[in-house]
């Protein structure tokens, strides 16, 4: 799928215009993005994924309005533990007598940081390392390839676990784990694209010019790159939300922070996994800011690839 | 992939690849179909407890660990040592009213004059179940390898450091010679082995116990099976000199996830439900409510406190370890406690499954058990906690955190344990309360604290300890002597505290033969301790289990009265426990999810028969 | 895979991240000499990789904290010499390189050395508890690609359809809910019971251990079965779903379609006979990819449902550390991965001769 053209390679800049070529540039970028947010829009299932996003970007942006930084505390806990859902808790009370409600929105604010910082760190290091593999070629790509290859076989979860469990229990440990166990498809997608690029006449052109690595790489590579790392982040962040809550409730999180895994895990340590109102919203809040990052990739994907006809 | 293979019209190529289709497919119904078959519950498992089928009655035990070892030479865990218990003999035993020494496989034991020389009466009437009998010279040989095979003396070597000699002169004759005089000669809790099976054993620090069944034992039970990780099963030694024990079968099975366990109680799945280390606030209320379980809520033998660092140092005083220096004074560990409202914590964290801290023995020995007096208690008090760091100079800057002279602020770490929940828990209440002081707070929770612990490297600490009848190993962790002779080295110290006063007390204790003027003794340590701030009690925890009645008609608690029944000093709990009359417990549940269960594999059958039919006939359709 | 075990590789990467593939260099599956070379070369690589994970099992432990013989003689009154009879015992009182080449030189010869908790050579650990593994995640891996690769057909044939689009949604929302989760909830449902729902399940464990033998047991521990096999199929099946319908549906653009159509094959024969074999290619890539994952097990469902299998092994082994069989644990998982995909990597050329052409 990656051969394929994307929307915003198809021209490079050639023509002699009266205008400047970076003025050139802007609008040529401008009108891809307009066309590709009019095929966007076309995608329903991508579109519903977006709003809910955007809900849940909005609720963990909101959040110290709407809930307030005190629902995280335990000893300002308004309720008994354990309370089922009823008037002054719609879902509930945690272990701690917290409202459940109050830390769900709270909890949207960690899950969600962690899983773009996570999912940024590790389309970066993918990034870079798939420019650099598809540019450079001889014993640099041969190496930094296989690196790469190895690094996708390894079972990700188990090494996230054994980094996790050496590293003290902080967010910085999670997005640390997750980032540096799942760049190596990036880097693989980045890599396979660059080679593409970087075959067609005009970077040869841009050779003979004098354009050195570095500007061939971030003008020319990069650039063209970007559509599909913009879709393979969106897929990341899911992944990256996922495995957040699966290290969370294998107890490597942070306790003392709140987040949608963590809350799991707290319930399973007070034993307390029968309470649906403690187990249920939490799991759902996970699944559903997961799908709907799935749905945004793929229907950018879509735009990108027709070809793969995904249902709109 | 870097390349997308473009289609070829190329029809023979594909013959291959359609077979293999073919192949896949009709391998795919026939494990669907199977799987359905699998699926279907036709056989549940018996939710009853007792196989009633068989009339034989059996008692499951759930547990959280999976045994390590069934060598006595190796086990470890609780799980392990436990079911040793039941399998072999010790020279004595522990009454359960009292725990008080009672005869084991010795029928009487007796020190010399010189107490050098300890001569044990080994009883006559016990049998290895291989019909052999069990005289002094199994435990003699036992005593014997552990003090001569370094895998042997993996676990049990601190009882044997001390001895000198091990002899058996008759069947009914064991005689121990030691270096120096011991207190603990009634109380060395190694099981004795059958000479005659384990002599042929090669390695015993790789020797498992697990290759031959039924294990050659003595104990009221014999372990008859064993998977790893899955379960452990016993029936009883008909000939146990004690009496047989009543259950036909005992079973220990592993459950990873506690819920799971409980869940399984409620169905009646198990039998008895051992926490890890306690059931947890929530599960015991849900099984409060549970028709035929009874939730066993006994008073704990430990105590859970919060250690302040005093500064780590060796016996010679070489400082080492990076405590907040603040600590060593004491205004500021007396703040930080003051500042804790242990009531909050009984009512909240262990929703009432805790007695509120008081001294360091926990109020189940009475005799020992110390209170402070009004005027010396640290009860919670926020405002007395402010003053008293005002005075020690750590005052409030403009952003509400205090600083010491030099300008740094107050922050302090406290070392917890990942896998303890409560630890979690009140760490969280911890860092509210102390940060409204102004003193900020890592909670650091790790799976391994013992590293830190031992170097040193720590403020605050969660700790906790079981307290034995004889408090006189709990009061020895903190004595100067304990302290570790090298930086960071293993020492019996627990957190590193060396008081002069506190060890002069503990001195006149040990040498105290007077019950009345000992316990006196021993709250005025309590007492010392409690002032220096080192050793905060927070709770003493109660240890909560749950049974189903209708499968346990009654079981032995130890201590008796208000005791608990897993991880005992004996085999009482199990050796003790008395089969229900009517077993059928959860029935009128059980049947009609069975009807619902076969039904529902009826559909997934009919429905995996129609897919294959389907896929038949088109089959057959192609062929025309 | 909620737990990520292959990640964001399917739905980003249709064609699998196997180097299953053919990137340029692979030879025409009927030039035996070339095969034989590729192969070879294949396989070489397997071997270095394989060396890698070696070194990689070694180290990555070592650097976890903590000192294994303390945790495991924690609270019992141990002498300094005795804790140093341990360490020599363990063989951690060496330096660390001469440690290191004594486990490669013992892993070579198949020996990961005793595990410090357990006392049993690792190898037998990991053999006795992996057809536990390989039954759960095994029985999981067949149904939930049968599922994907028929549902995946279905979809593509008449894709933008409502079955389709149901089809689809389903599965993406089954794949984004976190695989514990769901285990939690299931057992919460099916084996506790709820409402009107009775408990029909075990609610963990492999079997009752009531001593039944042969078909008995067999129904007893398919039993225990159903529940963590049904949590896997249900976030498993996406991957295999879509894979299959993407390929299916780049085939269907193909021109031999509409030639086999104008010679006046039925549709349903032209889907069977034409379109789904070629479409198998890469769903076959993928499956390879997630077999070798099968072994690593699902650690999370594994310890949700009691499981006796490799991945509550694994966890248990973490915080000791019991650093032998975390090495060897560590070194099977990626083993059985890289294992499988060396075996696409050979198969592939025999199944599709167009490949590196």
């Amino acid at each position: 799928m990656t051969t394929t053209d994307t929307p915003t390679t198809d021209t490079p800049a050639k023509t002699t215009s009266p205008k400047s070529t970076r003025a050139l540039a802007r609008d040529r970028r401008r009108q891809s993005v307009a066309r590709f947010w009019r095929q966007y829009r076309t995608h329903r299932a991508g579109l519903f994924g977006l709003a809910s996003l955007a809900l849940f970007v909005l609720l963990a942006l909101l959040a110290p309005l709407l809930v307030g930084a005190d629902v995280q505390s335990v000893t300002k806990a308004p309720g008994r533990p354990l309370e089922a859902p009823g008037g002054e808790f719609p879902l509930g009370t945690d272990k701690y007598g917290r409202t459940m409600l109050g830390l769900l929105i709270w909890g949207a604010r960690f899950s969600l940081t962690v899983g773009f910082l996570a999912a940024a760190l590790s389309v970066a290091i993918g990034t870079l390392i798939g420019i650099t593999a598809g540019h450079y070629k001889g014993w640099y790509a041969t190496v930094i390839m296989r690196v790469t290859d190895w690094f996708l076989v390894m079972p990700t979860l188990v090494l996230a676990i054994a980094l996790a469990s050496v590293l003290s229990r902080s967010i910085w440990t999670i997005i640390l784990a997750i980032g540096v166990t799942t760049w190596p498809t990036t880097a693989r997608l980045v890599r396979a694209q660059t080679l593409a690029v970087e075959s067609r006449p005009y970077i040869e052109r841009a050779k003979a010019l004098g354009g050195g690595h570095t500007h061939i790489m971030t003008r020319h590579v990069l650039p063209n790159v970007m559509p599909l790392v913009l879709a393979q982040t969106t897929l990341v962040i899911s992944s990256a939300v996922l495995t957040e809550a699966t290290l969370a409730f294998l107890g490597l999180g942070d306790p003392t922070v709140t987040s949608w895994g963590g809350l799991l895990q707290d319930a399973r340590d007070a034993g307390a996994t029968t309470k649906w109102w403690y187990v249920v919203p939490p799991g759902i809040a996970i699944a559903l800011v997961a799908l709907s990052f799935t749905l945004c990739g793929r229907a950018v994907e879509s735009v990108l690839n027709p070809r793969l006809g995904v249902s709109r | 992939m870097d390349t997308r293979v473009q289609p070829v019209p190329d029809v023979p190529a594909r013959r291959r690849p359609r077979r293999r289709v073919r192949v896949l497919l009709a391998s795919g119904a026939a494990a669907l179909t199977l799987t359905a078959g699998l699926a279907s519950p036709l056989n549940p498992a018996p939710d009853s407890a007792q196989a009633e089928s068989t009339g034989k009655t059996r008692l499951t035990v759930a547990v959280a660990q999976s045994v390590d070892s069934l060598s006595p030479f190796l086990a470890q865990r609780l799980v392990s040592t436990s079911i040793h218990k039941l399998m072999y003999e010790y020279l004595t035993n522990y009454d359960p009213k009292d725990s008080h020494t009672v005869p084991g496989l010795a029928t009487k034991w007796e020190p010399s004059a010189d107490k050098l020389t300890w001569t044990y009466t080994i009883r006559k009437d016990s049998k290895w179940s291989d019909g052999k009998q069990a005289t002094a010279e199994d435990a003699a040989w036992t005593f014997n390898k552990i003090m001569t095979d370094e895998g042997a003396a993996t676990v049990n070597a601190s009882y044997v450091t001390n001895f000198k000699k091990v002899t058996a002169p008759s069947p009914e004759k064991l005689v121990i010679e030691l270096k120096k005089p011991q207190a603990t000669m009634t109380a060395l809790d190694v099981p004795i082995v059958p000479k005659h099976v384990w002599e042929k054993v090669e390695d015993f620090g790789k020797f498992n116990n697990d290759d031959k069944f039924p294990i050659v034992g003595n104990g009221p039970f014999i372990l008859t099976d064993y998977e790893k990780d899955k379960y452990v099963k016993l029936e009883p030694n008909k000939d146990f000199w004690r009496g047989a024990p009543k259950f036909d079968e005992l079973v220990f099975k592993t459950y990873k996830d506690q819920d799971a366990a409980v869940a399984a109680l409620k169905k009646g799945e198990v039998s008895f439900v051992a926490g890890q280390p306690s059931l947890t606030p929530a599960q015991a209320a849900e099984l409060k409510n549970v028709p035929n379980v009874k939730v066993n809520d006994a008073p704990g033998r430990r105590f859970f406190a919060l250690a302040t660092n005093p500064g780590a140092q060796t016996k010679d005083g070489e400082k080492f370890g990076d405590g907040h220096p603040a600590l060593l004074d004491r205004k500021v560990r007396q703040a930080l406690f003051l500042a804790v409202d242990r009531e909050t914590i009984i009512d909240k964290v262990f929703r009432g499954h805790a007695v509120k801290g008081e001294g360091y023995i926990p109020p189940r020995f009475s005799d020992y058990f110390w209170k402070p007096s009004p005027d010396q208690e640290l009860a919670h008090d926020p405002k007395k906690a402010a003053r008293l760091l005002d005075e020690a100079g750590y005052k409030k800057n403009g952003d509400g955190k205090r600083v010491g002279k030099d300008g740094k602020p107050l922050d302090f770490r406290i070392l917890c344990h990942a896998t303890d929940p409560i630890d979690k828990s009140i760490g969280n209440y911890l860092k509210e309360w102390w940060g409204e002081l102004g003193i900020g707070l890592e909670v650091q929770c790790l799976d391994n604290v013992t590293d830190p612990w031992y170097a040193g490297e720590y403020d605050l600490a969660f700790d906790g300890w079981s307290v034995n009848p004889d408090p006189d190993f709990v009061l020895s962790l903190h004595i100067c002597d304990a302290l570790p002779s090298k930086p960071g080295a293993t020492s019996p110290t627990d957190n590193f505290i060396c008081d002069e006063k506190y060890d002069e007390l503990y001195k006149k204790q040990q040498a105290e033969y007077d019950p009345a003027k000992r316990q006196d003794l021993v709250k005025q340590m309590q007492s010392r301790l409690y002032d220096t701030g080192y050793m905060n009690i927070i709770a003493y925890p109660n240890a909560v289990e749950a049974y189903r009645t209708d499968q346990i008609k009654s079981i032995t608690t130890m201590p008796s009265d208000a005791g608990n029944i897993y991880g005992q000093d004996g085999y009482w709990s199990w050796w003790s426990a008395v089969p229900a009359d009517d077993g059928a417990g959860s029935d009128g549940g059980t049947s009609a999810g069975v009807v619902i269960g076969i039904a529902a594999a009826a559909v997934v059958v009919i429905g995996a028969g129609a897919f294959v039919a389907l896929r038949r006939r088109a089959t057959a359709e192609e062929r025309e | 895979m909620t737990d990520a075990s292959t990640g964001t590789t399917a739905l980003a990467d249709p064609d699998g991240p196997a180097p299953a593939g053919p990137s340029g260099r692979g030879p025409r599956a009927r030039d035996t000499v070339a095969y034989l070379r590729y192969g070879a070369g294949k396989l070489l690589g397997a071997a270095v990789s394989l060396f890698a994970v070696l070194v990689t099992s070694f180290f990555l432990f070592r650097i976890i904290p903590g000192d294994p013989v303390r945790t495991i003689t924690h609270g019992r009154a141990v002498s300094e010499e005795q804790l140093q009879a341990l360490r020599r015992q363990f063989g951690i009182d060496k330096p660390l390189w001469e440690q290191f080449t004594l486990y490669c030189g013992q892993a070579l010869q198949g020996d990961f050395g005793n595990s410090y908790q357990l006392h049993d050579p690792v190898g037998e650990l990991i053999w006795n508890r992996l057809p536990a593994t390989l039954l759960l995640t095994g029985t999981a891996f067949v149904l939930y690609s049968l599922i994907g690769v028929w549902l995946g057909t279905r979809s593509a044939w008449r894709s933008g359809g409502l079955g389709d689009r149901f089809n689809t949604g389903l599965s993406l929302t089954l794949y984004s809910v976190p695989s514990f989760w769901l285990g939690l909830m299931l057992i919460n449902v099916f084996a506790v019971g709820a409402g009107f729902v009775p408990g029909l399940f075990p609610t963990g464990l492999m079997e009752s251990g009531d001593g039944s033998t042969g078909l008995a047991h067999a129904l007893d521990v398919a039993h225990h079965m159903v529940l963590p096999v049904v949590t896997l199929v249900a976030v498993g099946y996406a991957q295999t779903l879509l894979v299959m319908r993407s390929s299916l549906l780049d085939e269907m653009g193909g021109d031999y379609l509409t030639t086999a159509r104008a010679k006046g094959l039925r549709d349903t024969l032209v889907r069977r006979r034409h379109a789904v074999p070629n479409a198998l290619l890469p769903t076959v890539t993928l499956l390879f990819v997630n077999l070798g994952h099968v072994v690593a097990g699902q650690i999370l469902v594994e310890t949700v449902f009691s499981w006796p299998g490799l991945g509550g092994l694994f966890y248990d082994a973490l915080s000791i550390p019991d650093l032998p069989l975390l090495q060897g644990l560590f070194f099977v998982f990626a083993a059985g991965v890289i294992l499988m995909n060396t075996l696409a990597d050979l198969i592939y050329p025999l199944l599709d001769p167009r490949v590196g052409r």
